[in-house]
């Protein structure tokens, strides 16, 4: 018995060190070592535990380019017990909709299975969109920025949910889906062990094609995205200043000072 | 201070650059050694901040020509009261002088003084090029890590401070400007009067500027945390990795109790459930398959001394987390340190050098720590506070340790330095012809023994 839970995982730039082109308003993707998303790692954790708990298997699945394969592997190490990568041109420019549709399609593909978890949002993107996207093309109930779960069994969950305003007791049926917050738990590290025998396992990858009879075509990657980048911006960065004022109108030109620089109303 | 003096220095940095209010300065007076040994610092004294090394020069000369003491301060992580003005004085910050450039074509940096490690870690990075040394703190500031030879944990493979620095500009006591070595891997040009400056902790010299060298990025690095149920079979384990061909860029020993409480202080968590001793591995090669390997080699060794199963970090924000954590094991015990050691052995004798500072600790009944850089046989014992203890009771524990590291051919310092708390040691590690020797070297250098007056040499 048990669960099968199924965690999708995006292979995405270390955020903190890849560059931005700047002129064309893209991630210079090379620039940075691809690494699974930070998010994902807690999503995965919570499912290992269930997995721990209960029994079950848990699946992850990507979509990305050849090289996600390195974040699948990773989710191997970390207790996954099979990893798919979803891998095509056609797949290719997605959107948050065309992404779930694609990895909806995918988890359709796969049969039964219970409880989907997914980090809260992707470094990268940041849009929180396609955990309760994937669900709603499912057709199954969803919770989004789960903080804590409470109790889980074969046919339902109880979670806590953070929504800024206050925390939400929410109890769902299953088969469901959850998005958790880092604050649901500290990833644990694999043990070498572990690792070395991800570096072994075999990744099913698997193409459009494979898609075929659970899918519309025409939905998935840039043909099936109707976001449009109108235009991309970046904050720009203001160096450090010291002024020393003295006298006994100091105050009031600190204040004048700070007014003029518009941090002070 | 005299006012005159005062005067003269705003003219050479701008009055805005010299400061006069003690409120305004007192985190200048003191560095990072723990309060029971740290010297009381003067407090008449004068905060210069110089832009440039023309005004060193000028602020040297004026000191030089008025007798008047200069304390040269870089980051202030220092753990032996080296840059704390402990009589009246200018204390020369060099925190302004900050510029960075990297040539990536001859893979170095040259950095003026008040560059932080932190900085040139990310300009480095930025440039797709790799400073491995990390002496803990990244705010720890260039000229300082150079004046003060800094080690800590990634010196196994790249060595420490000395080992990088390929060129120096030093402004003497008497305001001469002295460019030594540049850009150069090789240079045999007469005397190294450039590593007589590196590790002289300010009393030779002002450093102000310094080519580094640097490394290429590694194409995949790991850490490795190895769980051992004690610690002796952990320690024999690392002789073994070493003899093996595995150059690791860090070989740390850490113990359960040390790093859980580091990672609560810092909001973390210690990755490890099982064992209760711990061989922390940074490893960096150009592939992915050679660490792996590497992995593999390390791991039966170390399960030949009986260890558990060993977890790695692969990502960048995991293994910084596990060095974090390592790094701040001080900042975590430091309300409870009378004094972090730092002896250093040769590295065969760490065990024994562990065994012995245990007896110690068992005849003195009290509790010392003990971590650090199990690969270069350089650990770190902290003497903690004890109710009731004295001063002396203190002294006599340092004393017993020192004695210990002597015995088995080491020395009472391998990378804090003597700075002001360890001189009175020094006798323990070097001979009287070496000292004196020191001192003729101050005095041909700091005539009129103005420049960190009363550090290192006794």
């Amino acid at each position: 018995m048990g669960l099968h839970v199924i965690v999708p995982v995006k292979y995405v730039p270390d955020i903190e060190k890849v560059r931005f082109d700047v002129k064309s308003g893209r991630i210079d993707r090379s620039s940075a070592p691809g690494e699974i998303n930070p998010f994902d790692l807690n999503a995965l954790e919570a499912a290992v535990r269930i997995k721990e708990k209960l029994g079950g298997t848990v699946t992850a699945i990507s979509m990305g380019p050849p090289q996600a394969e390195s974040a699948l592997r990773d989710a191997l190490a970390r207790g996954v017990d099979r990893a798919i990568l979803l891998t095509d041109k056609r797949f290719a420019g997605a959107d948050t909709l065309a992404t779930s549709y694609t990895l909806a399609c995918a988890i359709r593909k796969l049969g039964s299975f219970d409880l989907i978890i997914c980090g809260e949002k992707t470094v990268d993107g940041d849009t929180g969109q396609v955990g309760p996207e994937i669900a709603e093309h499912l057709g199954i109930p969803h919770i989004a920025y789960v903080s804590e779960i409470r109790e889980v069994s074969n046919d339902r969950i109880l979670v806590v949910s953070d929504l800024g305003d206050g925390y939400y007791l929410v109890e769902m049926k299953l088969p469901g889906l959850i998005a958790v917050t880092k604050d649901i738990n500290v990833p644990r590290l694999p043990t070498l062990r572990d690792k070395l025998r991800a570096r072994k396992a075999i990744i099913e990858v698997w193409s459009a094609d494979e898609l075929v009879d659970v899918a519309d075509v025409s939905r998935f990657g840039y043909v099936g995205s109707p976001t449009i980048v109108h235009r991309v911006f970046f904050p720009s960065e203001r160096g450090r200043k010291a002024i020393i004022f003295r006298g006994v109108d100091a105050v009031d030109k600190l204040v004048e000072v700070l007014i003029e620089e518009g941090l002070l109303g | 201070m005299d006012k005159n003096i005062v005067n003269e220095l705003k003219g050479i940095v701008g009055e805005e650059w010299v400061i006069e209010d003690i409120d305004r300065m007192l985190g200048y007076l003191v560095d990072e050694t723990a309060e029971l040994v740290r010297p009381p610092p003067s407090r008449d004294v004068v905060l210069v901040k110089p832009q440039a090394t023309s005004e060193v020069s000028e602020i040297l000369r004026l000191a030089n020509k008025y007798r008047v003491p200069v304390f040269p301060r870089g980051g202030g992580t220092g753990l032996v009261g080296g840059c704390i003005p402990i009589s009246g004085g200018i204390i020369l910050s060099l925190e302004r002088m900050d510029r960075i450039e990297i040539d990536r074509d001859n893979l170095m940096a040259v950095t003026e003084a008040g560059v932080t490690l932190g900085r040139l870690i990310e300009e480095a990075d930025r440039a797709g090029l790799f400073f491995p040394a990390h002496p803990g703190d990244e705010g720890a500031q260039i000229g300082g890590l150079i004046a003060c030879n800094a080690g800590g944990a990634r010196a196994v493979r790249t060595g420490v401070m000395r080992n990088y620095v390929k060129g120096l500009e030093v402004v003497l006591p008497t305001g001469e400007v002295l460019d030594l070595g540049g850009k150069l891997i090789k240079n045999n040009t007469g005397y190294s009067l450039m590593h007589l400056f590196i590790g002289s902790e300010g009393t030779l010299g002002v450093i102000t500027k310094a080519v580094i060298r640097l490394y290429p990025k590694f194409g995949a690095t790991a850490t490795l945390i190895i769980p051992f149920n004690d610690r002796k079979n952990a320690v024999k384990s690392v002789p073994k990795i070493l003899q093996s061909g595995i150059i690791p860029l860090a070989l740390e020993y850490v113990e359960k109790d040390l790093v859980e409480k580091s990672a609560k202080r810092l909001g973390l968590t210690w990755p490890c459930r099982d064992g209760k001793a711990f061989l922390l591995i940074i490893l960096a090669e150009a592939d992915e398959d050679t660490v792996y390997l590497q992995c593999e080699k390390i791991d039966s060794i170390c399960k030949e001394n009986g260890s558990l199963e060993p977890l790695i970090a692969e990502s960048r924000r995991e293994q910084e987390s596990i060095l974090k954590i390592r790094s701040e094991i001080y900042s975590a015990l430091k309300p409870e340190t009378v004094d972090i050691l730092d002896v250093a052995v040769p590295p065969a004798s760490v065990g024994e050098l562990m065994d012995k500072i245990d007896e110690i600790e068992r005849r003195y009944g009290t509790y010392i720590p003990v971590y650090g850089h199990v690969g270069d046989g350089n650990l770190h014992p902290h003497v903690m506070r004890k109710e009731g203890w004295s001063m002396e009771q203190y002294e006599k524990i340092k004393e017993e340790i020192y004695m210990a590291a002597t015995e088995l051919g080491g020395v009472i310092t391998g990378e804090h330095g003597v700075g002001y708390i360890r001189r009175k040691y020094l006798r323990l590690s070097l001979s009287e012809e070496e000292i004196e020797v020191m001192r003729k070297l101050k005095k041909l250098f700091d005539p009129n023994n103005i420049l960190n007056p009363g550090k290192v040499v006794p």
